[in-house]
C-alpha cells in the first residue's frame, strides 16, 4: 500500500496536562494538527468549546528568537560558518550531543546581553562606516587643490580684496580669462589644476569690481567652493585625513576582534534558537485547538500504522488524556504520506519533486520505478561508470548525515549505478573503450537505427503502461466503457498502425486500424451535445495520433544520451592515447583520463537523471497521473542550525 | 575545396555554433547566480548545478565534431581519408542540426536557467522543478544531435 491510510484523531485532555501531552506529540512527530473549527464536526463542536489562543508569552518567545537569529546573521556576515561543497546540499548543521545541547539552553538568558553587544557593535561598524565615507568625499573634493599652497582659512573676503576658490567648465575657461582681461582691471587668477571638465582656480579681485566679476562668472557657469570648516593647506588636509582614515581601519580590526569574542557564543545561540522554535512551534499550535474552563481538544491526523503507538503512548504517559479515532470523511482534505518498500522508495524522491498524489490516487511510484531504472541505465550505460556511481553513492550515504530525501536520492543513484553497470556490460561499455570487451548484446556504436527501434518499443511499453493504468482507475472508478473508448481504442488503433509498418501484416493491420480508429471517431465526442458535434469532435480526436506520436519518438534521447556518453568516454581515451610513453607522459595520461572521465560521469549522471525524470512527467505521468495531493507535515521538531545527535541504541 | 575539407568546416560549425550557444547561455546564469551568491554564499553549489544545464549544447557539438574528425581520419589511427565534394558537403550538411539548435537552444536553456536561479533564491527545495524546466529546453538538442548522429552514421566515405 503506497500511500499510507490516515485516521482522523480527536485528543481531549485537561489543560493541566497540555504542555506534557503537546511535548508528547512533538517528541513523537506522528500527528499533523488541524485547526478545529475548521473541521466538519466544528458546527457541532461550536456550543461547547470555543477556539483557544497561543499563551501570552508566545510573543516574547518570538521577539528573543528573532534577536538570536539577528546575532546569528551578523556572526554570519563578518565571520561566516563555510560550508563545503556537499554541505550545500545536506544542510551541513552543528552536531551536538543531548547533554551539550541541554547545556546550551541553560545559558538562554545571557542571549539578550549577547544581542546588545552586537546591537553595540553594529552601530559603531555602522558609525565608521559613515565616517570614511565623509573622510573620503573630503579627499576627493580637495584632490584637485592639492597643488595650492594656501592655507583654506585665509581664503576669505578682505575690507579692499574678495578671493575665493573657483571652478569653471574646461569649455569656458578660455572665455573666462579673455573677459575678464577685457572688463576687469586688476585681479590675480592662478590656474591650480585642470582636469577632463573643469579647471580649478584661484582669484583674487578688488571688492570695487565684485559685480562685473559676479557678471562674469555667471555667464562662464563659474562655480565657487568652500571649504568652510578646514584650516592649513589643502595637502595637509589631505594628508590628515589619509592618517584618520588609517585610525578608522585600526579602529575597525579592533571592533571585529570584539566580535570574535562573542564568537565563542555561536554554538549556544544555535541550539537556542532551534531550542526557541521549537517552543514557538508548540506554542503557536495552541491556535488549532478548542477549549473549555478546563480541558482543550485538539484534532489532528495519523497515519493509521502509527495510532497504535499514540494510543498506547498517550495511555501510559498521561492521566487524563482521551484519545478517540476515526476513518477520514468523504470530503475530508486527508494529508498524504508515501510509503513504498523496497527499491522503490528510491523513487519516492522523483514524484514528490513532481506532485504528491491525492489520496484517492494511486501513487505512480512504484509503476514508474522498474522504468526509471531502465532508461537510466540506458543513458548512462558504461559498467565502469555505473561501478563507480554506485560506490560513491554508498560512500555518501554512509558519510553524510542527510534527510530522508537525500538518503532516496543517493540509493536512486546506487541503483541507477547498478543498472549503468548491466547495460554497460550488454553494450560494450568500460569506460568507454578503455577495457575492450565485446559487447553481450550489440554495440549500439555501430547498430544505431537498431538501438533507436528498441528505444521507440520500450518507449511504447512505458506509454500503454500509463494508459493501462488510467484504464485500471476508469474500471475502479466505475467507469469501464471509459476505459474501453479512451484506452481500450487508442491502443487498438495504435498496434493497428504500428503492425501497417511491418511486412507481411498489412491486411490484418489495415483492419485493426480502422477499427480502432472507427472507435474512436464514434466515442471520443461522447461527451458533446448533437449528433453533428458528436461526429466533428470524435474525428478530431484523431488528430491526438500525432500527440502519441511525439511521446514515442521523445524516447530517441535515450539512444542520444547514451552516445553522447560513449563517444565522450571515447574522446578522452583517444586524448589520452596520443600523448607519448615516458614518465611524464604516464603522469600526462593518467591526469587527462581522470579528470576527463570524472568529469563525464557527473555531466552523464546529471544528464540522466533529469532526461529519465522528463520521460517520467511528460510522457508517463501525462497518461493518468494529477497529483496537486496535500502532503502530511506533523507536528515535530525542527533544526535549523543544529544537529542533536543521540547516542545509538545497543 | 576538397571534400575533407568542406566536411571538416562542418565539424568546425558543430563545434564553434553549440559552443557558442553554451557559453551565452552559462554566461546568462552566472550572470544571475552570482548576484544571489553576494546574498547567500551558501546557494553556490545549487546555482552551479543550475549553471552546468546550458553547457551540454557545447558538449553536444564537440561529440559532433570529435565523430566527424574521426571519421574523416584527422584523429585516431586510420589514414585521412581523400573525400570527394559531394561526401563532404554531407558531412556538412550532417552537422547542421546540432549547430543550429545547439546555438539557439543553449543560449534559451541559459535564460530559463537563469530564471530558475530567482526561483532557488526564494524557495531552494524547488530546485528540481526549475532544473526540469531549463531540461525542457534541452530535448530539441537532444533531438538535433541524434539526427546529427544519424545522419552522420548514414554517411558511406567508403564509395
Amino acid at each position: 500500500m503506497p500511500i499510507i491510510e490516515m485516521k482522523k484523531v480527536f485528543l481531549l485532555g485537561h489543560r493541566q496536562e497540555r504542555e506534557k501531552i503537546f511535548n508528547l506529540l512533538h517528541n513523537l512527530g506522528s500527528v499533523e494538527m488541524v485547526d478545529v473549527k475548521s473541521g466538519e464536526a466544528w458546527d457541532e463542536f461550536q456550543a461547547l468549546v470555543e477556539p483557544d489562543q497561543p499563551p501570552e508569552n508566545i510573543s516574547q518567545i518570538d521577539a528573543t528568537r528573532s534577536d538570536i537569529r539577528y546575532c546569528l546573521d551578523f556572526f554570519q556576515r563578518y565571520f561566516p560558518v563555510k560550508k563545503t561543497f556537499i554541505q550545500q546540499f545536506t544542510g551541513g548543521k552543528l552536531e551536538l550531543s543531548e547533554d551539550q545541547f541541554a547545556e546550551h539552553i541553560e545559558s538562554l538568558n545571557r542571549a539578550g546581553e549577547i544581542y546588545d553587544s552586537c546591537r553595540q557593535v553594529e552601530d559603531s561598524l555602522a558609525r565608521l562606516r559613515n565616517e570614511e565615507t565623509q573622510a573620503n568625499n573630503l579627499i576627493a573634493e580637495l584632490n584637485p587643490w592639492e597643488s595650492l599652497d594656501l592655507p583654506l582659512e585665509l581664503v576669505k573676503d578682505g575690507s579692499y580684496a574678495v578671493m575665493g576658490l573657483y571652478t569653471v567648465p574646461r569649455d569656458n575657461s578660455l572665455d573666462l580669462q579673455e573677459s575678464l582681461a577685457e572688463k576687469v582691471s586688476n585681479y590675480y587668477l592662478e590656474e591650480v589644476t585642470l582636469d577632463n571638465e573643469f579647471l580649478y582656480f584661484f582669484f583674487v579681485g578688488l571688492s570695487e569690481e565684485r559685480a562685473a566679476q559676479a557678471d562674469l562668472f555667471k555667464e562662464n557657469t563659474v562655480t565657487e567652493v568652500t571649504f568652510s570648516q578646514l584650516s592649513g593647506t589643502p595637502a595637509e588636509n589631505i594628508a590628515s585625513l589619509h592618517k584618520q582614515i588609517n585610525d578608522f581601519e585600526e579602529e575597525r580590526t579592533s571592533i571585529l576582534r570584539e566580535i570574535e569574542n562573542l564568537l565563542e557564543h555561536r554554538p549556544m545561540l544555535m541550539a537556542c534558537y532551534d531550542y526557541l522554535d521549537n517552543e514557538y512551534i508548540k506554542h503557536d499550535a495552541v491556535s488549532n485547538l478548542a477549549r473549555t474552563e478546563n480541558s482543550f481538544l485538539l484534532e489532528g491526523w495519523v497515519p493509521a500504522p502509527v495510532l497504535k503507538d499514540l494510543e498506547k503512548t498517550v495511555e501510559e504517559k498521561t492521566e487524563t488524556a482521551l484519545l478517540i479515532s476515526r476513518d477520514p470523511g468523504e470530503k475530508e482534505k486527508v494529508p498524504v504520506l508515501l510509503h513504498n518498500r523496497g527499491p522503490a522508495e528510491a523513487y519516492e524522491v522523483v514524484t514528490k519533486l513532481f506532485s504528491t498524489p491525492q489520496r484517492r490516487e494511486v501513487d505512480p511510484t512504484p509503476f514508474m520505478a522498474p522504468f526509471f531504472f531502465i532508461f537510466f541505465g540506458i543513458c548512462l550505460g558504461d559498467a565502469g561508470y555505473g561501478i563507480l556511481l554506485g560506490l560513491l553513492a554508498v560512500y555518501f550515504s554512509r558519510q553524510l548525515r542527510i534527510g530522508e530525501s537525500g538518503k532516496q536520492l543517493l540509493k536512486l543513484l546506487l541503483l541507477g549505478g547498478i543498472s549503468s553497470f548491466i547495460f554497460g556490460i550488454l553494450f560494450g561499455g568500460y569506460f568507454g573503450d578503455l577495457i575492450k570487451l565485446p559487447p553481450l548484446w550489440f554495440d549500439p556504436l555501430d547498430q544505431p537505427m537498431q538501438m533507436l527501434y528498441y528505444c521507440f518499443a520500450i518507449g511504447l511499453v512505458h506509454i500503454y503502461f500509463g494508459m493501462g493504468v488510467q484504464a485500471y482507475r476508469n474500471i475502479k472508478a466505475g467507469k469501464p466503457l471509459s476505459a474501453l473508448f479512451d484506452q481500450g481504442f487508442w491502443f487498438i488503433f495504435l498496434n493497428g498502425l504500428i503492425l501497417l509498418l511491418l511486412p507481411g501484416f498489412e491486411t490484418a493491420a489495415q483492419w485493426i486500424a480502422i477499427g480502432g480508429g472507427a472507435g474512436l471517431v464514434l466515442t471520443q465526442g461522447r461527451s458533446q451535445s448533437g449528433l453533428v458535434l458528436k461526429f466533428l469532435s470524435g474525428l478530431l480526436s484523431l488528430y491526438n495520433i500525432t500527440g502519441y506520436l511525439s511521446d514515442v519518438l521523445s524516447y530517441s534521447r535515450l539512444l542520444a544520451l547514451g552516445l553522447a556518453t560513449g563517444v565522450i568516454a571515447v574522446a578522452i581515451n583517444s586524448m589520452g592515447e596520443m600523448i607519448g610513453g615516458g614518465v611524464v607522459g604516464t603522469v600526462i595520461l593518467s591526469i587527462i583520463l581522470l579528470g576527463g572521465h570524472s568529469f563525464n560521469i557527473i555531466i552523464s549522471t546529471l544528464s540522466s537523471y533529469v532526461h529519465t525524470s522528463r520521460l517520467q512527467y511528460v510522457e508517463f505521468f501525462g497518461k493518468f497521473f494529477e497529483g496537486g495531493g496535500k502532503p502530511f507535515k506533523p507536528f515535530g521538531k525542527s533544526a535549523s542550525y543544529v544537529d542533536v545527535i543521540t547516542p545509538k541504541e545497543g | 575545396m576538397t571534400g575533407t575539407e568542406i566536411a571538416l568546416i562542418g565539424a568546425a560549425l558543430a563545434v564553434g555554433l553549440a559552443g557558442i550557444g553554451s557559453a551565452i547561455g552559462v554566461g546568462i546564469v552566472g550572470q544571475s547566480a552570482a548576484g544571489l551568491v553576494t546574498e547567500d554564499p551558501d546557494k553556490f553549489g545549487q546555482t552551479l548545478l543550475l549553471q552546468a544545464l546550458p553547457g551540454t549544447q557545447g558538449i553536444y557539438g564537440l561529440l559532433a565534431g570529435f565523430l566527424i574528425m574521426q571519421e574523416v581520419g584527422v584523429i585516431g589511427d586510420a589514414p585521412m581519408l581523400l573525400l570527394e565534394p559531394a561526401q563532404g558537403y554531407a558531412f556538412l550538411m550532417a552537422s547542421i542540426p546540432i549547430a543550429i539548435v545547439g546555438l539557439v537552444s543553449g543560449i534559451y536553456q541559459g535564460r530559463v536557467s537563469g530564471a530558475a536561479v530567482g526561483l532557488v533564491a526564494k524557495r531552494p527545495e524547488e530546485l528540481g522543478k526549475g532544473i526540469v524546466y531549463a531540461v525542457m529546453v534541452e530535448t530539441y538538442a537532444v533531438l538535433a544531435l541524434l539526427a546529427t548522429i544519424l545522419l552522420l552514421f548514414g554517411i558511406d566515405v567508403n564509395g
